[in-house]
């Protein structure tokens, strides 16, 4: 566990600032990755959006007032900078996001960076169906384990907004995989 | 012999006793929904199948803390250097028009600080059309013509742009 108001200092102060943060990455590389993974689903994507992310926290915490926790901040970092990329790749091909995120999720089975099995894929091609607030609060919910009040912090959503949102995600879900086996 | 509740009497009853206990606000709201959610859950299965390259977390500190020191880490072509300068000037319109709505016509609590921070975090993301949009949206006339921005701090903002290396070595 980091002491977060310390970590935030020693970011802000130039000469503690490299040490600072590679202890910051060390801590967030793999949990913003695999959130940032599973709303772009390609590793080279994940690996440039994961980049990015990192250098606007580098960049923007010496303007971070810790109004909210550290890792809100970056975790709505990554979530922007995620749905940015999505958007542009589907403006650039004339796509709206959601047949964008089908495209992506129908080239897993020939992806060497994905190693589910015929249900886990199954699951994918449901969630890249949902609207796009639902992905993502079916993904930090489902797969993260993360509580409403922390996805509350992150989306600026209220608790029961995100309650109705993974309800209904889960809703479209389940007939999603219904209607496929039927 | 049957027991009959008293609803009214039984709800009475745990009005009265002082439990100690408290629960969140609106926990029950929407309860049902939840418990929903867990009995098709359960069905689902508990992995997404991605994965990493082998080795791909090891390095990861050195590649972004390497990328923060070099600055010239990618080669902008002219067509992209005018689209940042344009960038830069549609930001500055938005900031004045942001600004002059700050000081006339709201009681928001937004600091000039807050919005420079927010357009130095989000303007590299904007897009040319969401951009453009934008600046169709701004009313010129709702400008304020008395907010100005110092020469000092547009050649402060532009040294302290990573983009004018670029501009300055070509």
């Amino acid at each position: 566990m980091i002491d977060e108001i310390a970590l935030v200092k020693e970011l802000q102060n130039i000469q503690t600032k490299e040490r600072a943060f590679r202890i910051l990455i060390k801590v967030y590389k793999e949990r913003l990755y695999w959130h940032i993974r599973k709303i772009v689903i390609s590793h080279n994507d994940a690996d440039d959006v994961l980049q990015n992310t990192f250098i606007k926290v580098f960049k923007g915490i010496d303007n971070f007032k810790q109004d909210s926790k550290l890792y809100s901040w970056m975790y709505r970092i990554a979530t922007n900078e995620s749905i940015t990329f999505i958007n542009k790749r589907a403006r650039e091909r004339n796509i709206d996001i959601t047949e964008m995120k089908q495209e992506l999720v129908s080239n897993l089975q020939s992806d060497d960076c994905f190693s589910g099995n015929y249900i886990e894929l199954t699951l994918q091609n449901a969630v890249a169906t949902l609207p796009e607030k639902q992905q993502l609060v079916f993904n930090m919910k489902y797969f993260d384990h993360m509580k409403y009040q922390e996805i509350s912090e992150i989306l600026g959503t209220t608790v029961g907004g995100l309650k109705a949102s993974y309800f209904q995600a889960v809703k479209k879900i389940e007939n999603y995989i219904k209607k496929k086996h039927n | 012999m049957k027991r009959v509740i008293n609803h009214s009497k039984d709800l009475k009853l745990t009005k009265d006793i002082k439990t100690g206990f408290t629960i969140p606000e609106n926990y029950f709201m929407g309860i049902e929904d939840e418990l929903f959610s867990r009995l098709i859950v359960e069905k689902l299965p508990k992995h997404d199948g991605f994965k990493t390259p082998k080795g791909y977390f090891e390095n990861f500190e050195n590649v972004i803390i390497e990328r923060t020191k070099n600055k010239k880490e990618k080669l902008i072509h002219f067509k992209r250097k005018k689209i940042k300068l344009i960038s830069v000037a549609a930001s500055i319109v938005l900031l004045l028009f942001f600004g002059s709505n700050f000081i006339y016509n709201t009681n928001t609590e937004l600091s000039s600080e807050e919005i420079i921070s927010w357009l130095d975090m989000n303007a590299n993301s904007l897009s040319n059309d969401e951009i453009a949009f934008a600046l169709t949206e701004v009313n010129t006339n709702d400008i304020n013509p008395y907010l100005t921005i110092k020469n000092e701090d547009i050649i402060e903002s532009l040294l302290n742009s990573n983009e004018v290396d670029y501009l300055i070595e070509e």
